[in-house]
């Protein structure tokens, strides 16, 4: 066991710092345009992309390295560079799965933010139970056609491509009959329309696809086999990262600490109520466990092994972490945490959109983590049975199957 | 950055599992819980001869000088089988006087705790019921010869089969440890029964118990932070028995749902039982890295090493809780008898939240530290 970084590792930190510091906005980017250009800044520094191979544009480091470049940019609240779920989710995926000609037309322009993705999975009757989709995607010699409703999608509006997982054979089980294929989304038959959130704001889009065209040369893996490339494109998703989380929590725990002084009830500053402290004590508590286990998965990524299905205990981990964090949190914070719309200093703190906020609307984000990208419900189900070994359930669907 | 056990950290684990599956097995234990003495001399010199007693303390004393990430492994292992025992009070002991201890009194006591001719106690509590070092109301006062001491330590564990027993209490000059011999007149001890009767645990009455002046330990009025140190580092040691416990509960549970049929299935099918046995495995994992996380920094010396250890007994105290009575609940029936052995784990588990410090403590502490 050792727990300190190599020194390559420590001087890779203090270069991304460095650099960060001299090249973060100076004002608060507003326009897709304003963002791409700070992604592609990041980009060419060598801060997205980090851990893609260096033959698909990337810049081949380590998952230390990664975890590093998400962490120095939450300390500093650099605004996020986009086109995550293409660079975390998608890209890896085609590197997988992908022809070479698929790798050269998508991935440069995927890393550089030229072409913003989406991902098309969930459907309004296919959520836990994402094998149900009814999407179809019918064979029409060179291409498929495409129809059906998408959910759930983030940055739909701004999505120039989009993975889509489809029907291709009706007739088989479920799990059998998909098939995984790339969506131009500028097209006629492809429809956006933003969803509003809890929060209030929309960052998740219905997409509806009626006589939508997808090339057949843009089938990602075999035809109907699509249903075990979903399998590695959530096991992506799942355990990312974890230093820059935790780093977010940190910053939004020394927010609180300043609001519990100057905030005050009965007659003194809530920071001296003893119920208050012992909350907050168990809070700080909970945040370093996080960044502990987060530590230890990182350890193992960065030796090259794949934490497989042991990924949901980290996601199952944070997000329930994150619910009763903010829960916390407002409970000290009385009325006061409640406000959506004020302005005053510690009360910017990072959602979990990556986006900044009040307390309020951080607690209303943290109900979206147990349920995006696999419920905790999924998660203990997946730990249950391939983690535990414990017996599959009986399902209504298996026994008709 | 490497969070993996090295090949001898392992073996240690592995060795330690073998011989506690063998030497101190369930019905091992309730024999010793019922035993008057309630520990095994036999096991003790066993212990003596793989290495375990000397395990962190110095090489020229005939220990190992190994860390607290070895002795973590240990503790994590002595808890997963309910070891009843003073191994933890008398290594913390041993510590102490390899920290500041006088040559004489590492001569003295260093070698007989590795070589299993030693045990010891500490008593950390006073009758007041404040964790907090600096809050000791026991009187040390001088004497044409010496000291004596005046006061109650409460849930003292094991004095009753201590040679030597570290009293913390408040002389004129401050804060002061004194290495006293539990057999000494002025001293008068009291058992109370503990939830864990793997854990023996005593009032004692110190009523101008006379102490020699070389058995101080440490400089007279400056003893706070090799105390608050001790504290902590008892903590950890006390996070890492109580994951052993969930570890062995988590285990008893998911190979239960494997097996026991309801409704003619085994009940682990059922979502209920299943998120159940995930939500132990979360907490168990997540303790696992507190644990040795904290090992770690201490080890280390790493500057979030004692906030570290706080967090590890906070944390794990619920954790380990929770895992071990979720085990109970998934056993149904048979997991709350005495003669199926969960109760053991669930005690152990327990009976050490209450001991170096407890949750609101240490809570304190880290809230102290890091909003100071």
């Amino acid at each position: 066991m050792d727990l300190n970084y190599s020194p390559e590792d420590r001087a890779f930190r203090d270069k991304a710092r460095r650099w960060l510091e001299a090249n973060i906005p100076r004002e608060d980017l507003k326009t897709l345009a304003e963002r791409k250009a700070w992604h592609r800044k990041l980009y060419e520094a060598g801060y997205v992309g980090t851990l893609w191979p260096t033959e698909y544009g990337g810049w081949g480091a380590t998952a230390m390295q990664q975890a590093i470049v998400q962490d120095e940019m939450a300390r500093i609240q650099a605004p996020p560079a986009i086109n995550g779920l293409g660079i975390g989710f998608i890209g890896p995926t085609i590197i997988v799965h992908g022809t070479e000609a698929q790798k050269q037309r998508y991935l440069k322009k995927m890393l550089t933010a030229e072409e913003i993705w989406c991902q098309l999975y969930s459907e309004p009757n296919a959520g836990s139970d994402l094998a149900g989709l009814k999407t179809r995607a019918e064979d029409a010699g060179d291409h498929f056609v495409v129809n059906g409703q998408k959910i759930w999608t983030s940055s739909g509006p701004i999505a120039d491509w989009g993975i889509l997982l489809a029907r291709t054979d009706p007739q088989v089980a479920k799990h059998k009959g998909i098939s995984c294929v790339l969506l131009n989304m500028r097209q006629p038959g492809v429809e956006v329309r933003p969803l509003k959130q809890i929060t209030g704001h929309s960052l998740f889009s219905e997409v509806f696809m009626t006589n939508a065209r997808a090339e057949k040369s843009d089938l990602i893996g075999r035809l109907d086999e699509g249903w075990a490339i979903a399998q590695t494109t959530l096991g992506y998703e799942r355990g990312a990262n974890s230093l820059g989380r935790v780093t977010r929590y940190a910053i939004a725990f020394n927010q609180l600490v300043k609001a519990t002084r100057q905030l005050r009830r009965h007659g003194r500053p809530l920071i001296e109520d003893p119920s208050v402290r012992a909350r907050m004590g168990k809070l700080y508590a909970e945040l370093e466990v996080q960044r502990y286990a987060g530590l230890r998965v990182l350890s193992a990524l960065n030796k090259g092994e794949s934490p497989g299905a042991a990924s949901s205990i980290t996601k199952l981990s944070y997000t329930e972490f994150e619910k009763r964090y903010y829960e916390t949190a407002l409970e000290i914070l009385g009325p006061w945490g409640q406000v959506m719309t004020a302005r005053e200093e510690f009360e910017e703190i990072d959602t979990a959109s990556g986006e900044a906020g009040t307390w309020a609307t951080a607690f209303l984000w943290a109900r979206a983590g147990t349920i995006y990208s696999g419920s905790s419900e999924i998660q203990k189900n997946i730990i249950g049975e391939r983690v535990l070994g414990l017996p599959k359930e009986v399902r209504a669907d298996r026994l008709k199957a | 950055m490497d969070f993996s056990f090295t090949p001898d950290q392992s073996l240690l684990r592995s060795s330690a599992r073998a011989f506690l599956d063998e030497h101190c097995k369930p019905a091992t234990v309730r024999l010793l819980w019922d035993d008057p003495r309630g520990e095994s001399e036999a096991m003790w010199k066993e212990m003596a001869q793989l290495g375990w007693l000397g395990l962190g303390l110095p090489e020229e004393h005939g220990g190992s000088g190994l860390g607290m990430v070895e002795t973590a492994l240990l503790l994590e292992e002595l808890g997963r089988a309910a070891y009843p025992g003073p191994y933890w009070p008398t290594m913390l002991v041993g510590h102490a006087i390899a920290e500041a201890g006088s040559d004489a009194q590492q001569k003295r006591w260093l070698g007989a705790i590795a070589g299993g001719g030693a045990r010891a106690a500490l008593a950390l509590l006073d009758a007041d019921l404040d964790w907090s070092p600096p809050a000791a109301v026991t009187r040390a006062e001088r004497t044409a010869d010496g000291w004596q001491l005046t006061g109650t330590k409460r849930y003292v564990a094991w004095p009753h089969v201590a040679d030597v027993l570290l009293v913390p209490a408040r002389a004129p000059e401050g804060l002061s440890l004194f290495l006293v011999d539990p057999s000494a007149s002025g001293l008068t001890s009291s058992p109370v029964q503990s939830m864990d009767p793997g854990l023996r645990l005593a009032h004692l009455t110190l009523d101008r118990m006379p102490v020699r002046p070389d058995e101080t330990l440490g400089r007279v009025g400056s003893a706070g932070p090799l105390l608050l140190r001790l504290l902590r580092r008892g903590a950890l040691g006390a996070a890492a028995e109580m994951l052993g416990a969930a570890r062995r509960c988590l285990d008893m549970a998911v190979g239960y749902a494997k097996i026991r049929e309801q409704f003619g299935q085994p009940i682990g099918s059922f979502q209920a039982i299943r998120h159940k046995c995930a939500e132990m495995l979360l907490e168990t994992e997540n303790s696992h890295a507190a644990v040795y996380y904290a090992a770690w920094a201490l080890d280390a010396g790493a500057d979030d090493a004692g906030t570290a250890a706080s967090i590890a007994k906070s944390y794990v105290g619920d954790a380990s809780r929770k895992v071990c009575g979720e085990a109970i609940q998934v056993h149904g029936g048979i997991g709350f008898t005495w003669e199926y052995d969960l109760h053991m784990y669930f005690k152990r588990a327990k009976g050490l939240e209450a001991q170096y410090g407890d949750a609101d403590y240490h809570r304190e502490l880290i809230l102290g530290a890091v909003a100071s």
